[in-house]
């Protein structure tokens, strides 16, 4: 028998930790290639030319890409959790809708319209072109690290009994309370600048795997490590205050990622915030595998190594899917954290059951499994899990080779 | 105030029929790819070998405009027809078996692309095209079988109507699907499913078959080059085949369904506007063989669940009238194209006499009908079930089959709030985003 939630949390995590280093490395170009462009442009210097146009190459290949695992990733949201992700889509409708205008209905023909346009718009121009493309790029996870945001600590929410209800109870969102999520901006800012910070290390990575001694790619390199550094320093610092906020706010969350209750958890409670699954070694695992890269870097930035280089791209990947890996499984049993004050207030208001009510209506496992068949077909047939598993894993291997061999027929042309 | 649908069903039209179309031309022309270079393969003349290179490139661009605007339809659902995701749990299998096709697709369709040349083995780069073609077919194949539990609910679903109950969840969601056991999911690839999606992807052929054909038409009038002959022979014929096997076999396999399955859908798109029990002779002829059988009019369901009137025109003028308009213009110029002078010797001289005229005609009747032959089947089919999804009859003792179904006003998103204008503006973004493939295509093939 394959337990719900792991079913779940396993499908999710890979379609996530596949999908993100994807458009973190699109974001970090789209941000990166106007400055490059603007200064080589000044300069008048050809190798700023050549390192933007090898990096816009790698965006149009990558793109659609990511896009897809990014569909992937909502189509096991709504198959898997069709409740929760219908309420998710009534509730933060307004969420859902940005992201759609933002990413797909102008992201899509300018990111084509940006990649057509170099070298026949000014530079000006088309740095420009390139910054309002990165500004409405940046507002897809703007909106989307605010349902990840929310599954943590749902902001602004009200519950109220109703027993016409099948699950007990109502549901509504104040939209501008939920902007309002102490977890929100810290989280956001970390994405951010984790996404500079990874794009600057597959720079270094990518130029020295494919190192011929070109002037760009030297270039590409000593930019690489100057982004890596200062927002690797960043992310580091926005991710602690994520992290303390979660500590606050999210019980479940803060018990999984540090190995024990938070101190402001009553004893009387801790049953029901107890988590699935204790991830504190791998949490600390992940804070020293992020040290080390901090170290590697800051090394490779004194001596520009080759080999370092190399070792610093697999590296960055797993501290950055161990990061989110961590952050989605540690909202397990619950698919939303509710807050302890909520929790005392609903048991105060409405009496013991009706909050275990709600804390039980918001696990994984309710959400998934009793309104959910193909979780209960894999369960009965679980063939089909291994077989996805074995699957994805073979596309993985041949995705990584289909953006090489991309970017080296690129390359050639 | 009950939410005013028309709007927004016809924005998620316009995305749809704008996705779709992209979706139809990958279909299509990864297999015309395919057969070039199978051509290429047997008889190793380099004319297949280029134009099955650009045909996959092509293909290529449209996938990636494609993907990304399958988003956009994606998040319009969760967005607009959020209802409609609480019942997905019940219909998920084919949109999670779908995300296999997808990786086929987004990771084998670049390798096919940027190989070519490249692989000594011609056989084993055709076996890449073979898979990456099959990812999309895939694809198709289990998002048909959703849109067919739309239009025929597959045995063993069951609605379950918590309003009638006097309850709800969150008081939004109202409906919900449930299965009797998890291994009855299965029935979502039934055997009428089957026939429904084999129409489909049939008609994803025939449509960017004859958008193909008409340019090539086009271009050969003018330049006689003979490559584009060439392709127009391994095009034309199988194009009035295909056109035929899917009026005459899948067409009429699909009628017996909605026959059985949605009797007033087939009141609608045949055109039966009575009251009560009457004779049809010619769908009775082409349902039963006999002349004599009776049908349940139009008029005899109550009016809250008779689809709109427009699905007869779309269906019988559209689909059925330009479906044959193709089918014989196909054959006519193919048989031209593939035999020429010879046509004389079998008592065909005039069909060959008619060629100048025909090509004036094909190069923009093909591709117009098949376009509109196209989009006449799927409106009949979705208008034709609307007001309700996942639509089923049950026999009654006396009056007409009892019509069951999950009404689309409940899937709506009671909570979005959307002025018209803010729809007007997306529905034109969403019919102009083909338009991005087709200028990546201009510059493609313009730069060859």
């Amino acid at each position: 028998m394959v337990a719900s939630t792991s079913v779940v949390a396993g499908l999710l995590s890979w379609a996530f930790d596949v999908h993100l280093p994807l458009v973190y490395t699109v974001l970090g170009i789209l941000w990166i290639t106007p400055f490059i462009e603007y200064i080589g442009g000044k300069r008048m210097d050809s190798r700023y030319s050549d390192l933007e146009k090898v990096m816009l190459n790698y965006l149009i290949a990558v793109y659609a890409i990511g896009g897809v695992f990014g569909t992937i990733v909502t189509v096991f949201l709504a198959g898997l959790m069709p409740v929760f992700t219908n309420l998710a889509g009534i509730i933060l409708w307004p969420v859902w809708a940005t992201a759609i205008v933002a990413g797909v209905i102008i992201t899509i023909p300018v990111i084509g319209m940006y990649y057509r346009t170099y070298n026949r718009w000014t530079y000006k121009n088309h740095a420009i072109l390139g910054l309002l493309l990165a500004v409405s790029a940046s507002l897809i996870p703007l909106m989307f690290r605010l349902v990840f945001a929310y599954t943590a600590f749902p902001a602004g929410t009200s519950i109220t009994p109703d027993p016409s209800s099948i699950i007990g109870f109502d549901l509504s969102v104040n939209v501008f309370k939920a902007f309002m999520n102490p977890l929100y901006l810290p989280l956001y800012a970390s994405t951010m600048s984790a996404a500079l910070a990874f794009t600057g290390i597959m720079m270094i990575f990518g130029f020295s795997v494919r190192y011929k001694g070109l002037p760009h790619q030297d270039l590409g390199i000593s930019v690489g490590k100057r982004i890596a550094l200062v927002f690797g320093t960043l992310y580091g610092i926005f991710t602690s205050i994520y992290l303390y906020e979660v500590y606050e706010n999210s019980a479940t969350m803060a018990w999984s990622i540090f190995g024990s209750p938070p101190s402001y958890l009553p004893s009387a409670l801790q049953a029901v915030f107890k988590p699935t699954y204790l991830l504190n070694e791998a949490f600390y695992v992940t804070i020293s595998m992020a040290l080390l890269l901090f170290v590697v870097l800051v090394v490779f930035y004194l001596k520009n190594n080759r080999t370092l280089g190399i070792i610093l791209g697999p590296v960055s990947i797993a501290v950055l899917d161990l990061a989110e890996t961590i952050d989605l499984l540690a909202h397990a049993p619950y698919a939303v954290v509710p807050p302890v004050s909520v929790a005392e207030n609903l048991i105060n208001t409405y009496g013991v059951q009706f909050a275990l009510t709600v804390a039980k209506t918001l696990q994984v496992s309710t959400l998934s499994s009793t309104l959910d068949f193909l979780v209960q077909l894999i369960n009965k047939l679980p063939p089909l899990l291994y077989m996805s598993l074995i699957l994805f894993a073979f596309f993985n291997v041949l995705l990584i080779i289909v953006i090489y061999l991309a970017l080296a027929w690129r390359e050639e042309r | 105030m009950p939410i005013d649908l028309t709007p927004l069903r016809v924005l998620s039209a316009s995305g749809i029929i704008a996705h779709m179309s992209l979706a139809t031309s990958f279909l299509g022309t990864i297999a015309l790819a395919l057969v070039l270079e199978y051509k290429y393969l047997r008889t190793k003349d380099d004319a297949y070998f280029q134009k099955a290179r650009m045909f996959s490139v092509i293909s290529t661009i449209i996938f990636g405009v494609g993907a990304a605007y399958g988003t956009f339809v994606e998040f319009g659902l969760v967005t607009v027809w959020s209802n409609f995701v609480a019942m997905m749990g019940a219909v998920a299998l084919p949109f999670y078996l779908e995300l296999f096709a997808f990786l086929f697709e987004v990771v084998v369709l670049p390798i096919y692309t940027v190989t070519w040349g490249k692989i000594k083995n011609g056989w084993l780069h055709f076996f890449i095209g073979v898979i990456a073609a099959f990812g999309g077919y895939w694809s198709a194949y289990n998002i048909l079988a959703v849109m067919a539990s739309l239009s025929m609910r597959p045995p063993g679903l069951q609605i379950v109507n918590l309003s009638q109950q006097g309850q709800s969840i969150s008081k939004a969601i109202t409906y919900l699907l449930v299965w009797s056991s998890p291994t009855q999911m299965l029935n979502m690839y039934w055997s009428g499913a089957q026939v429904f999606i084999f129409h489909g992807i049939l008609a994803a052929v025939i449509v960017s078959w004859s958008l193909i054909s008409g340019v090539y038409i086009y271009k050969y009038i003018r330049d006689r080059d003979p490559v584009r002959k060439k392709v127009l022979n391994l095009m034309l014929l199988p194009l009035a085949v295909l056109t035929a096997i899917q009026g005459l076999v899948l067409g009429h396999f699909q009628g017996e369904l909605v026959l059985s399955d949605d009797p007033l859908k087939l009141a609608a798109l045949e055109g039966m506007y009575w009251s009560g029990l009457k004779v049809d002779p010619l769908t009775s002829f082409v349902a039963y063989g006999t002349f004599n059988h009776q049908f349940w009019g139009y008029y005899s369901w109550p009016a809250s669940i008779r689809p709109p009137t427009f699905v007869t025109f779309a269906y019988l003028v559209m689909m059925v009238g330009f479906g044959i308009v193709l089918g014989i213009l196909a054959l006519a110029l193919g048989l031209d194209y593939a035999f020429g002078e010879n046509l004389k010797r079998i008592g065909f001289g005039w069909l060959f006499k008619l060629q100048p005229w025909l090509e004036k005609v094909s190069q923009f009747l093909i591709p117009f009908s098949g376009i509109i032959a196209g989009i006449g089947g799927a409106l009949a089919t979705e208008s034709g079930r609307f007001p309700l999804i996942f639509v089923s009859s049950v026999p009654t003792t006396s009056g007409p089959p009892e019509i069951t179904g999950v009404p689309v006003s409940a899937i709506i998103n009671v909570a979005l709030n959307m002025p018209v204008w803010e729809v007007a503006l997306l529905i034109i973004v969403a019919l102009a985003i083909p338009f991005v493939a087709v200028y990546g295509i201009w510059v493609y093939v313009s730069r060859r």
